[in-house]
């Protein structure tokens, strides 16, 4: 009975971890590789780019090399290629469960036949045009999530969420984005310290029926201090003359680098696109 | 000191209606003053210092800011509120509350940039102040990775950058160590020097002496018990009891145990 207890403490420090180092930790985004030097606007078209090159090209060698692109981008920027492989990978299963597994089959991809299952009594045909289209879905996946990956552990947070700026999204937005990110970890902190607090009266043994009480607790405790927080933040907004309409100072600089960058991106995408 | 900057005739409020939080207060505060406002927890400080930062407003009396009364209309006026959140800075009691934004550096230009100052300006104010405060260092850090002191820091730097008239601030010393106390208070006193009119509130009577020309000390009814000059009040040891701001403190003087009213101002005024 207590072993779920065990469960509910594994999951609340384990999602809090995550997200710990998921989204606070900016220990790559602060090193001085290759794209930590670029400008955070500039980063973000070309991996735009990129990513759509991904998701419009057929050809799996063109995959593949975009794929190996952001291998090498990952280790010219100081990235330990087993982090970045650990956190790309982590997603691929997911995707080729639902969807590349069952594009292998005839049922879903016809053609012609690579090999026949009978598996009682139904009869399972790969075929070659499914582990042609399997195949390249995977890739694409793995390319795509790589960009991705690359872009946000190389780029500040904040830094990011500036240059949404650039694709018109509107400033309160970026600026309501801001606020949630600063608070994540002001609630993950009270998150922590309300277990523990918990925990030091209640003892670490705790039956699983007051281990669903504590969470529900938590919720609850949250919910009521996020509302009074969230007063209290627009109060001290309005304090200092927010008006509805939010203004920023935008600093970004962008130098030859970022240009010859951009321009080698936009020629390399040329490229693919004739060759496809 | 002449030029009444807050002025506030008979004021109530209440939360929700129902839980009293000032009952009727008077108070005339006047350009250059230091104003302290003392009490227990609970006694209406913070909501008192939210009225005069015209976030909240007066149920019943009347509240007026340089002559204007102030009321909610007044701030549906774009000159006038603009006019007074140039004049009239706040520093919440809680800086969790007044660091919202990702990065420190961002979270002290916030307020300049709202209140629509040119952007050469306001990055000579930064440079200035981030001198002054010795905070160069934390700029580009999330404030969720700051400490308190510094986060109080960082909150005070918010607010003091819009270079207001007024500088309102609620407990501006809770929860800090000594040496960062002895730096928000030379801070908040060269501010006032400098012609600044500081109202604070506080439980901490460390500080009252030095950051107050006038004091005034809430009742756990809401109400101003007493005001006064900080010295006279700092000596009325019963009235400071009866409004939970002193307590009665038990030690053994060799074999026989002795009790007292316990003040630990004069423990600091010794030392100083």
């Amino acid at each position: 009975m207590h072993k779920n207890n065990n469960f509910i403490e594994r999951s609340i420090m384990g999602a809090l971890s995550f997200l710990k180092d998921s989204i606070f930790a900016e220990e790559y985004a602060a090193g001085g590789g290759f794209l930590q030097s670029l400008d955070p606007r500039i980063k973000s078209i070309t991996f735009l780019l990129f990513i759509i090159q991904v998701l419009f090209s057929r050809s799996i060698p063109a995959l593949l090399f975009l794929y190996g692109l952001s291998l090498i981008l990952a280790l010219s920027s100081g990235i330990n290629l087993g982090f970045f492989l650990k956190r790309t990978w982590v997603f691929i299963p997911l995707f080729a469960l639902f969807i590349a597994i069952p594009a292998l089959f005839s049922k879903f991809t016809p053609g012609e036949p690579l090999s026949v299952w009978n598996i009682l009594g139904f009869k399972l045909i790969i075929t070659r045009q499914g582990v042609g289209s399997a195949l390249t879905f995977i890739i694409r996946v793995a390319a795509s999530v790589s960009f991705a990956v690359l872009l946000t552990i190389t780029t500040r947070h904040i830094e990011l969420l500036k240059t949404l700026h650039i694709f018109k999204i509107p400033q309160v937005f970026v600026m309501t984005l801001g606020i949630c990110y600063r608070y994540i970890y002001l609630f993950v902190g009270m998150i922590e310290d309300t277990y523990q607090a918990i925990k030091s009266r209640v003892g670490t043994s705790v039956h699983y029926k007051s281990g669903q009480n504590i969470v529900a607790w938590n919720i609850a405790f949250l919910w009521s201090r996020s509302l009074k927080l969230n007063e209290e933040v627009y109060r001290s907004m309005l304090s200092r003359g927010y008006t509805g309409e939010a203004r920023v100072l935008h600093e970004f600089k962008a130098g030859l680098k970022d240009w010859l960058w951009l321009f080698a991106v936009a020629a390399l995408s040329l490229v693919i696109l004739w060759m496809a | 000191m002449d030029g009444l900057i807050f002025g506030l005739k008979d004021v109530y409020f209440s939360y929700l209606g129902k839980f009293p939080a000032l009952c009727g207060i008077d108070i005339k505060i006047s350009k250059g003053q230091k104003v302290s406002v003392i009490g227990a927890n609970g006694s209406g400080k913070s909501t008192l210092l939210q009225m005069l930062d015209g976030l909240i407003f007066a149920d019943k009396g009347e509240v007026s800011f340089r002559g204007v009364e102030i009321d909610e209309k007044i701030f549906y006026d774009p000159e006038f509120s603009r006019d007074f959140r140039r004049r009239v800075g706040f520093v919440f009691q809680n800086p969790d509350t007044q660091l919202f934004c990702p990065t420190v550096k961002e979270d002290i230009i916030f307020g300049p940039l709202q209140l629509g100052l040119e952007k050469s300006e306001i990055v000579k104010r930064l440079e200035m102040l981030v001198e002054s405060l010795g905070i160069q260092g934390l700029l580009e850090r999330p404030p969720h990775q700051l400490s308190v002191g510094e986060k109080r820091k960082v909150a005070i730097a918010s607010t003091l950058i819009i270079n207001p008239d007024v500088l309102i601030l609620d407990e501006p010393t809770a929860g800090l160590d000594p040496l960062t106390t002895r730096h928000i208070i030379d801070l908040l006193i060269d501010e006032n020097t400098a012609g600044k009119t500081i109202i604070t509130s506080t439980h901490d009577l460390h500080i009252v002496r030095e950051m107050s020309d006038v004091v005034y000390v809430f009742g756990m009814d809401k109400r101003i018990v007493k005001f006064g000059r900080a010295e006279d009040i700092l000596n009325d040891t019963a009235l400071l009891a009866a409004n939970n701001l002193v307590h009665i403190h038990s030690h053994r003087h060799k074999d026989k145990m002795h009790a007292h009213p316990h003040l630990h101002i004069e423990h600091h005024n010794d030392s100083v």
